[in-house]
């Protein structure tokens, strides 16, 4: 199958920290991914150099095979002048662990802001595209509600909608569900299973592992900056043949 | 009594000085603060040093020396302006260093996750701080521009040490004149009505963007 991202030997540090110390993999359409793994080992890191939220040191990122950063005779990362990433990111949608939605805009207002300003869409066919959207998350009668004025999980979904809004080739979901209460996770969980029932293309960082054994079609198991298992489920859950995933198991589940 | 219309008519001469010192100040100073404020949130170290510098200056020293340093300092060095021009432009960059530091605090409130978002949906810088930062820095920024905008109105009496015929400097020489207090009255009324409009015009628009939290 056609493949959306690859990457190739990601390196990324913070100053003297090194967060990625070297990381291969590749999502194709309609894959659905997991990444697990300990706190700090980079999760959060990889998936925002996948949408240039974080400047990666070196390595090769690209895009359904266009280059957004090449890794030069060095090996350093050379990226694409930031109008075309930030062109190509558009089409990578990003849900963040605390919503990060617009809280001077109402839900709908949330939904429709890039549509129009990003891909010159018509008012009213933003509206109409948003309208279904939020059906879609549950939430059509909270259209002109402000975000404050929802609870966690609602927040979540109308931030899963507005990426959609934008037509992604890719959703990437960091933690979608650490900052609910456990009583908002599920209606969270759900919209997530159901775009998986359609098949969009998923990288999800989560800890919740019933969730990510049940959905994904891989798994990726990072620990220190490194990936350590890519495989299917059960490789992780049944079989865990490196001693760390079992650490981590015991640890989480 | 025609003499305390008399006293009136000369003061409101002074008011329509105030109001054009009041005037030129908030039309110039807010943009140039908007735009300092910018630039001192760029990552371009000589701006940012530059800016720095004039705002610690301008924020530094007595608006009553620097508008005598402007006035009567600066012939010294072979530029002189008339005592309007002296007036605006000190009280144009005195403002505009407030009101930078008040933009740059207000743009710094609102959380990178806003910035995230944006990038993330795929919006450029520009439409960024058009459409989601600079509308939620407002809402911190209004009330201590509000506060500058009456301070200013009773700031621009120091103008009177320039010998600017404002409210302040014909109420005293009204008073001097007359050997009575009245001038100094219709002075206080005048600044309170400026003042309370002011203050009601902020209320209003602050009023505007209390429709999320
Ligand atoms: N902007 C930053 N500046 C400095 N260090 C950072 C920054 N972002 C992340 N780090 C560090 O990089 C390391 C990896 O962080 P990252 O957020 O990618 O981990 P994670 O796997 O997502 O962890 P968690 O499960 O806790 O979210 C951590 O040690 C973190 O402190
Ligand atoms: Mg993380």
């Amino acid at each position: 199958m056609e493949e959306i991202i690859r990457v190739e030997n990601l390196h990324k540090g913070f100053d003297t920290l090194k967060v990625l110390k070297g990381i291969d993999f590749t999502v194709k359409r309609g894959e659905i991914i997991s990444v697990i793994g300990p706190s700090g080992s980079g999760k959060s890191t990889l998936l925002r150099c996948l949408n240039h939220l974080e400047v990666a040191d070196k390595g090769s990122i690209s895009f359904e095979n266009n280059y957004i950063a090449k890794a030069d005779a060095t090996g350093k990362a050379i990226y694409k002048r930031n109008k075309e990433v930030i062109k190509i990111c558009s089409n990578i949608g990003m849900v963040f662990q605390n919503f990060n939605l617009f809280p001077h805009k109402s839900v709908l207002g949330n939904i429709i802001e890039a549509p129009i300003m990003v891909k010159g869409k018509s008012k009213k066919e933003a509206v109409k595209s948003a309208e279904n959207l939020l059906d879609k998350v549950g939430l059509k009668d909270k259209r002109d509600s402000y975000p404050y004025q929802l609870s966690g999980g609602q927040k979540q979904r109308v931030a899963i909608a507005r990426a959609l809004a934008m037509d992604p080739e890719i959703m990437l979901f960091d933690e979608p569900t650490s900052a609910l209460d456990p009583e908002l996770i599920g209606e969270v969980l759900q919209v997530i299973k159901n775009l998986a029932e359609e098949r969009m293309t998923m990288l999800i960082v989560t800890h919740e592992m019933n969730f990510a054994r049940e959905i994904s079609d891989r798994i990726i198991f990072m620990d220190d900056g490194k990936i350590v298992v890519d495989g299917v489920p059960d490789d992780i859950f049944v079989n865990p043949e490196h001693p760390r995933i079992k650490t981590f198991l015991n640890k989480v589940l | 009594m025609e003499n305390l219309a008399n006293i009136t008519l000369f003061i409101l001469q002074g008011a329509v000085v105030t109001l054009k010192i009041y005037s030129i100040t908030i039309i110039f100073s807010i943009p140039l603060g908007m735009l300092f404020a910018m630039g001192k949130l760029t990552k371009i170290p000589p701006l940012r040093w530059i800016l720095e510098a004039y705002t610690w200056v301008f924020r530094g020293t007595p608006l009553l020396l620097q508008l005598l340093f402007v006035y009567f300092g600066l012939p010294y060095l072979g530029m002189e302006l008339s005592r309007e021009m002296a007036a605006y432009v000190t009280f144009v960059v005195n403002y505009a260093a407030y009101f930078t530091e008040i933009f740059r605090a207000g743009i710094q409130s609102v959380e990178k996750g806003q910035y995230e978002a944006a990038k993330a949906l795929g919006m450029n810088f520009r439409m960024t701080m058009r459409r989601i930062i600079i509308p939620q820095a407002i809402k911190v920024i209004l009330p201590p521009t509000g506060n500058e905008a009456v301070t200013l109105i009773k700031d621009t009496a120091l103008a009177s040490v320039i010998a600017l015929a404002e409210i302040l400097r014909n109420a005293k020489s009204m008073v001097s004149r007359n050997a009575s207090i009245e001038g100094y009255i219709i002075a206080a009324i005048l600044y309170l009505i400026m003042t309370f409009v002011i203050i009601n015009i902020f209320k209003h628009i602050e009023k505007r963007f209390a429709y999320y939290q």
